[in-house]
């Protein structure tokens, strides 16, 4: 059989879609296309075969053909001010009595369609994953998605052709994310031997702590809780208000804990405190039946939330009149706002927290790959959040007056000679 | 018929001779054999020239430079950051040549002039940025561990492509000011787009982007700070001018992106020629029915029409009461349409009934049998019909969902 050819080879000068050194050496190696000693098809010829090699390398040529489109979407930046003051007759006015002759104005810088030859591809989720900056290559993009790390609106979707339409949001899982942009963990075999050695040593010492840890301590998140209220207030139809007492028990509670968040430094192993904390505010929300947990999914609405209402009751229980004073004074509600100030401090410190740690499948402390500054560019159809991995894309790409939004390295005349290559039978 | 048995140069001398240990020497200089399929193990020339370029100007690509982009296109042959002086090193960055060097720039772009109706929103938004840059010059210059700021040529990641280069995305403090302006002062979203000079499309994202961040902050769930901030670190980033600070008083947002952008309509492609007498008063209306009959004109296609009216107002010289009072008119007539949009929608959705899934919701809703038409061959029909087979076995059905449901 014969062998298949090198995905990276010197002899052969091919661009590829990935974060790698062989190709950065070949973009520096890229020149503009001969054009003096080939026929027009073997300019064709070379130009498709070159861009095919870097746009959807990983889609059968007949799949592409399918997808290529001679109209290439384009937009015009206006100037509103422009539109107010003229209504477009001043352009016509006097041609032909020779005013269009004497005054010459700058032409706008060529629209380069010819670049915009590959946008549906662009449009594919493999591409988009690895466009966002979540991948080092497309075809890892492409393992994500087959994988089910990534989802499109919320669902997993694992199909990496399907075509993104202007709106969706996709996320990949962070730990992929970082484990695809991250510098890769030594190579050595005496290093990965110690490094398993170190795991397993690690994994044995943490398999005599987690059995009697996991039995004392089993506190349930915030997130749990609130994926749990919603069964927990079906049954309860009725939407009353809280009695006063329950009321004021809760509150009691509520600021104990505060009490016990702000009295604990933040540290990075027990987080005891701030979940016992937000364990109560779960019970002090879920004492109002009406609130939805989608609608006091963030820390501030939970905040704003538990801030109005312990406020309001406290007015309308003194109108009652029927139970103690449940009151809110100034400063509780700076240590409240405090404490939930700290939980936020709390996530950021975790997530900030780059330590080491071997089982992780990439080089921690994390940092990022080798060559990866000389291929992050994030193109302006899409709009990526790097802190969750979601990424929304907002419209196709467009080409506007002297700028294509389709990323491709190849010069404008080797776009144009694959942009023919396709157009010919159709 | 099996390969002839050749003799290979090297091995000519030493293999005739009748011996009857195998001499290993000889025989290790040829690595590959001819038949193999092994390509050559030792460094040919180009491997050799791969890794001479990746230990020379390669090099600097390895690691990101701190504070700056490092994109192939602002190096030359050489390695030499071009920007840069000629003797700089990652260590010592700043001086002056760069700057003359970018002051051209500027004035060569100060020169050019936008055509009619055109803002070149890019040369608009860089040299709002070069501005920047001139002022804290100032300050990098006692400091000297600057780099002068990038020109268009150092933001191009694939050199041979001019008509390519890497775009500031939005910093992380400007995505939490449109998200604060959107959610807590609930600014409409084309209010905020003007105010920030993002696009309509991109604030609805950050905003959504930005709600699911904070969900996942209150769910305790683990945030990619580290990517995020190396990421952002790598590429240009549009500052946030935060108005309130006092240092900023009197400065102007910077624009990210050019918001009236007018999508070229298929239609106007094409190179037309309409005779058309002197004395007509020819407009863009006009204009737009030669190409098309439903072709508007681009004051109703642009996504932010409301500017242009309300520069209108200016222009016809009304108070700014009676500006107002238009302004106002307009915007309820706005939200009235908008509110009956919404109440359609949910007129909608009452119809059908939806019961929530493990991975999917289930949705009911009322067909009709009548719904195949007269002769039961419409794909509008529901369920399985006599003598219409369902197609989805067949070979060449895509299966691949066509979009997916926010």
């Amino acid at each position: 059989m014969r062998k298949k050819p090198r995905f990276h080879s010197l002899k052969k000068l091919k661009i590829r879609q990935d974060w790698s050194r062989w190709t950065l050496y070949n973009l520096s190696r890229l020149n503009p296309p001969n054009l003096a000693t080939k026929t027009y098809f073997q300019q064709k010829w070379t130009a498709k075969s070159d861009t095919r090699a870097y746009h959807g390398e990983q889609i059968r040529e007949k799949q592409w053909k399918r997808m290529f489109r001679r109209n290439l979407p384009a937009v015009v930046p206006m100037d509103h001010k422009y539109l107010a003051r003229y209504d477009g007759s001043e352009q016509a006015a006097g041609r032909g009595a020779g005013a269009d002759a004497m005054e010459k104005t700058k032409t706008p810088p060529m629209t380069p369609y010819m670049q915009m030859t590959y946008y549906p591809v662009e449009r594919r989720l493999d591409t988009a994953v690895f466009r966002a900056l979540f991948a080092s290559s497309v075809r890892q993009a492409r393992q994500f998605v087959v994988h089910g790390l990534v989802k499109v609106n919320g669902k997993k979707m694992i199909y990496p052709g399907y075509m993104l339409n202007p709106g969706d949001m996709f996320q990949v899982v962070p730990e992929s994310v970082m484990m695809a942009t991250g510098a890769q963990k030594t190579r050595s075999s005496v290093a990965r031997r110690i490094a398993k050695e170190k795991g397993t040593a690690y994994a044995e010492s943490r398999k005599g702590q987690g059995r009697s840890k996991t039995a004392s301590v089993k506190v349930p998140l915030l997130a749990d809780a609130l994926a749990s209220t919603p069964e927990a207030q079906t049954p309860v139809a009725e939407e009353k208000e809280p009695s006063p007492e329950e009321l004021k028990k809760h509150l009691q509670t509520l600021m104990d804990n505060v009490e016990g968040v702000l009295a604990e430094e933040v540290k990075a192993k027990d987080k005891q405190k701030l979940r016992e904390f937000k364990q109560t505010v779960r019970k002090a929300i879920s004492l109002w039946r009406t609130s939805t947990p989608s609608q006091i999914s963030t820390l501030d609405s939970q905040f704003s939330f538990l801030k109005s209402h312990l406020t309001s009751s406290k007015s309308a229980q003194s109108d009652s009149a029927s139970g103690p004073e449940v009151r809110l004074t100034r400063e509780e509600e700076l240590k409240l706002s405090r404490a939930f100030d700290r939980l936020k401090e709390q996530a950021e410190f975790d997530a900030n927290w780059n330590k080491r740690d071997p089982s992780k499948p990439y080089l921690t402390p994390w940092r990022p790959r080798d060559y990866m500054s000389a291929f992050a560019f994030i193109p302006r159809y899409l709009e990526v959040n790097q802190n969750i991995c979601a990424a929304v894309y907002l419209r196709h790409p467009v080409a506007r007056p002297g700028l294509a939004e389709v990323p491709t390295p190849f010069p404008l005349e080797t776009g144009q000679l694959a942009f023919n290559w396709y157009l010919r039978r159709r | 018929m099996p390969p002839r048995l050749r003799c290979p140069n090297l091995l000519c001398a030493t293999s005739c001779y009748p011996s009857i240990r195998p001499s290993s020497l000889p025989r290790l200089a040829r690595v590959s054999r001819e038949f193999s399929q092994t390509s050559c193990q030792r460094a040919t020339l180009r491997r050799r020239k791969f890794y001479e370029w990746l230990n020379g100007p390669g090099s600097l690509l390895k690691e990101p430079i701190p504070g700056s982009t490092n994109y192939l296109g602002a190096y030359d042959k050489y390695g030499n950051l071009v920007r840069a002086r000629p003797g700089w090193t990652r260590k010592r960055p700043g001086d002056k040549k760069a700057e003359g060097e970018k002051n051209d720039v500027a004035t060569i772009e100060s020169e050019e002039q936008t055509p009619a109706g055109q803002e070149i929103i890019d040369e608009l938004e860089m040299s709002v940025r070069r501005d920047e840059e001139k002022k804290n010059d100032a300050r990098a210059a006692e400091q000297d561990d600057k780099l002068p700021p990038e020109t268009a040529e150092d933001l191009r990641p694939f050199p041979q492509n001019k008509h390519f280069r890497s775009q500031p995305v939005l910093s992380e403090e400007l995505r939490e000011a449109i998200y604060q302006r959107v959610a807590r002062d609930g600014m409409s979203v084309s209010l905020v787009s003007v105010e920030f000079g993002v696009s309509n499309e991109r604030v609805g994202a950050v905003v959504r982007l930005k709600q699911m961040e904070k969900e996942w902050i209150a769910q305790g769930k683990k945030l990619a700070v580290p990517y995020s901030k190396a990421v952002l670190a790598m590429v240009p980033t549009t500052p946030y001018i935060n108005p309130s600070l006092p240092e900023n008083k009197g400065k102007r947002p910077i624009t990210h992106e050019a918001i009236n952008d007018l999508i070229v309509h298929p239609a106007t492609r094409q190179q037309l020629f309409v005779p058309v007498s002197e004395s007509r008063h020819f407009t863009r209306v006009d204009a737009g029915k030669a190409f098309d009959n439903d072709l508007l004109p681009a004051d109703e296609r642009i996504p932010h029409p409301e500017l242009v009216q309300a520069e209108r107002d200016i222009a016809s010289g009304l108070s700014i009461e009676e500006r107002r009072q238009l302004a106002e008119e307009r915007m309820e007539k706005e939200q009235e349409r908008r509110r009956q949009q919404e109440s359609k929608r949910l007129e909608e959705l009452k119809k059908v009934k939806t019961v929530a899934g493990r991975r999917w919701d289930f949705v009911f809703q009322d067909v009709n049998v009548e719904s195949v038409g007269r002769d039961g061959r419409s794909p509008k029909g529901v369920g399985w019909r006599y003598g219409f087979p369902h197609e989805d076995r067949k070979k060449g059905q895509v299966k691949i969902p066509t979009k997916v449901e926010a």
